[in-house]
């Protein structure tokens, strides 16, 4: 594991999840095809472990918001699970606000809230203010305190002529909106966040990136969000948490991560004209050239040097430098990853 | 328990606002729930054409009998407008993962997920049962003590916690297995074992079946015990089934909740 940013570099900071050993393994049945397998099946089937999460350790502090991120199957949102307590483990331990989640205290239930981008928690045929109200009397909000808290959210998302229609009315991202609105009215000190921009536009991406901005800042809460965009990453999170196949394979900054996983940097090139054949590929590796424009891969270490050197060769109109996308970064990290073995128990029922 | 009616108050509200949406639906509803009851009934006064009581001696004429009838539409509307909307929608929400977002509310999950949803419709049984019970209260010769009257209802709400254990345990089944239609269907015939006096299940074959629809599966117990304290008279061991019923409701509602308890616990989830 690559681990850079663990509890005992934040000896001062509060706490807020605390996860040593934290493993789950499901049994799953292998479905035979064919009519006659599955007759057999009835009388003898055969399983096999899988292990979703392998004794993970982490450590999360109050404030802080954290990207978990890995390939679909890596155990983004089996963690997420464990973490508030929808499934047991089947070792190691965790606390989280100071519970064991699994155990599903009302008072650790009060503390925090989880918001699933692929599931609807907001009643389908009536309007989101009923589902509020609702939240309400569930989490004994006082009325003064639930309109403000409402108000506040409804009118930082902009949703608040939203809140009065039918929710199987509203688009994709306006549900969204008001799926975190109800998340937020108890004004949780953790927020668990499972892939909540999927499928929305760039415009409700960035404003779901705003409103956790503000939210996260103002009232210091504790942020995971699994998710597969890297703009959300890049928007949000300071710190990045890379799971495959169960581990931990990176824990640390987002700026480290570029650091430390690319050896070279993306420099785009305006030329006056196209470039002869050859002419840059002592520079660095041309990936792309159409017409005068050239995007080169050239190393990191030599960029000051070479940099220079291009500029004062040949006719350079403009010329950007930017790392590596960090999409690519993480998918190398993911590909590192899938070299680990799995090594599934079988057994038949 | 001031908070758990206020919030069955919300999720009341909330289902009447949807069914109020789709008022055709919820009056077809009504229309099928009631014209499947008259059919019963129409059915019932046929047989009483053709006998004056359902099995020598039972006490089962017509206007006891209807009683009878009465308190099972009172008991299964109860359980069919409250529970079962609930149960039914939990396969669902166990196949889809629904059931993640229940687990994180600070509230007790059987209580969030057997009563969230309220089937009005259901209702006009129940209001029918009542009138049916008037009717034939008024026309039997026997009139039901004050003792009776305070036992009826305390024998409803134990009819209806058998029931309701029922449903928690297959709800529990359900968490287990992941789909269980053909559980609900096992239900819905083993409450038909309900529908009929405790009277007709003798001779070689019904008298083990009275005994397991009694003593192991207390079905039987269900609508029988009210129905016979209101509609016969309280003499000798009569006293017997009241305090049955009681106690079976009470061992019922534990030991649900204890499997229900113990099947969240190994609950797994869904993939996202």
């Amino acid at each position: 594991m690559h681990n850079t940013a663990d509890a005992t570099d934040r000896p001062s900071l509060e706490a807020v999840i605390r996860v040593e050993g934290l493993a789950k393994e499901y049994r799953v049945y292998d479905k035979p095809e064919g009519l006659g397998a599955s007759l057999r099946g009835l009388f003898h089937r055969k399983s096999r472990a899988v292990e979703a999460l392998r004794g993970v350790d982490l450590t999360v502090n109050r404030g802080e918001f954290v990207a978990l991120l890995g390939p679909n199957g890596a155990g983004k949102t089996t963690f997420l699970k464990l973490l508030s307590g929808i499934i047991t483990p089947s070792r190691g331990t965790a606390r989280v606000l100071g519970h064991v989640p699994w155990e599903r205290a009302d008072d650790f239930r009060r503390r925090f809230a989880l918001v699933m981008g692929q599931r609807n928690q907001l009643w389908w045929d009536l309007p989101a203010a009923e589902s509020f109200r609702l939240h309400k009397e569930i989490y004994r909000l006082d009325a003064a305190r639930f309109e403000r808290v409402r108000d506040e959210l409804v009118d930082l998302l902009g949703v608040r002529k939203l809140i009065l229609q039918p929710v199987r009315e509203l688009s994709l991202g306006e549900r969204m909106k008001l799926e975190l609105v109800a998340a937020l009215l108890h004004e949780p000190e953790v927020l668990f966040l499972d892939e909540p921009t999927i499928g929305l536009d760039v415009v409700a991406q960035h404003t779901i990136h705003e409103f956790l901005r503000h939210v996260q800042a103002e009232r210091r809460t504790t942020v995971m969000l699994t998710t597969h965009y890297m703009k959300d990453v890049a928007a949000l999170c300071e710190r990045v948490v890379v799971i495959t196949h169960g581990d931990i394979l990176y824990d640390g900054s987002l700026a480290e991560i570029v650091d430390r996983f690319t050896t070279h940097k993306i420099v785009t090139l305006d030329l006056d004209e196209p470039p002869a054949p050859g002419a840059l590929e002592r520079f660095g590796f041309p990936c792309e050239i159409r017409g005068p424009q050239v995007v080169m891969r050239i190393d990191r270490s030599r960029i000051a040097d070479v940099l220079p050197e291009i500029l004062r060769g040949a006719g350079v109109r403009d010329v950007s430098v930017e790392d590596v996308p960090l999409e690519e970064i993480v998918a190398g990290l993911f590909r590192s990853g899938r070299t680990r073995p799995a090594e599934p128990a079988e057994a038949t029922a | 328990m001031g908070r758990y009616l206020s919030i069955f108050g919300t999720f009341a509200r909330a289902c009447l606002v949807r069914d109020m949406t789709f008022r055709a639906n919820f009056l077809l509803e009504c229309v099928t729930s009631l014209g499947w009851m008259s059919m019963n009934l129409a059915f019932y006064l046929l047989v009483f054409q053709f006998t004056p009581e359902i099995g020598k001696g039972t006490g089962w004429s017509r206007e006891p009998f209807f009683a009878f009838v009465a308190t099972g539409l009172i008991i299964n509307s109860i359980v069919q407008a409250l529970f079962m909307p609930s149960a039914e929608e939990l396969t669902e929400m166990v196949r889809t993962g629904g059931l993640d977002a229940v687990l994180v509310r600070p509230l007790d999950a059987q209580f969030l997920l057997s009563m969230h949803r309220v089937d009005f419709s259901s209702f006009a049984n129940g209001l029918v049962g009542c009138g049916l019970l008037a009717w034939a209260l008024t026309r039997m010769d026997y009139a039901p003590p004050p003792i009776a009257w305070l036992l009826y209802p305390l024998l409803v709400v134990c009819g209806v916690a058998i029931l309701y254990s029922f449903v928690i345990m297959l709800a529990a089944a359900t968490i287990l297995m992941g789909r269980n239609q053909s559980l609900y269907d096992f239900w819905f015939y083993l409450t038909n074992f309900s529908r009929y006096p405790a009277e007709i299940y003798s001779g070689p074959w019904g008298g083990p079946l009275r005994a397991l629809c009694t003593f192991v599966i207390p079905i039987l117990l269900v609508v029988n015990v009210p129905a016979r304290v209101i509609a016969q008279p309280l003499v000798g061991d009569a006293w017997w089934p009241v305090v049955g019923a009681v106690a079976a409701a009470a061992a019922a509602l534990v030991i649900s909740r204890i499997v229900f308890q113990r099947a969240l616990a190994r609950y797994r989830s869904a993939s996202s």
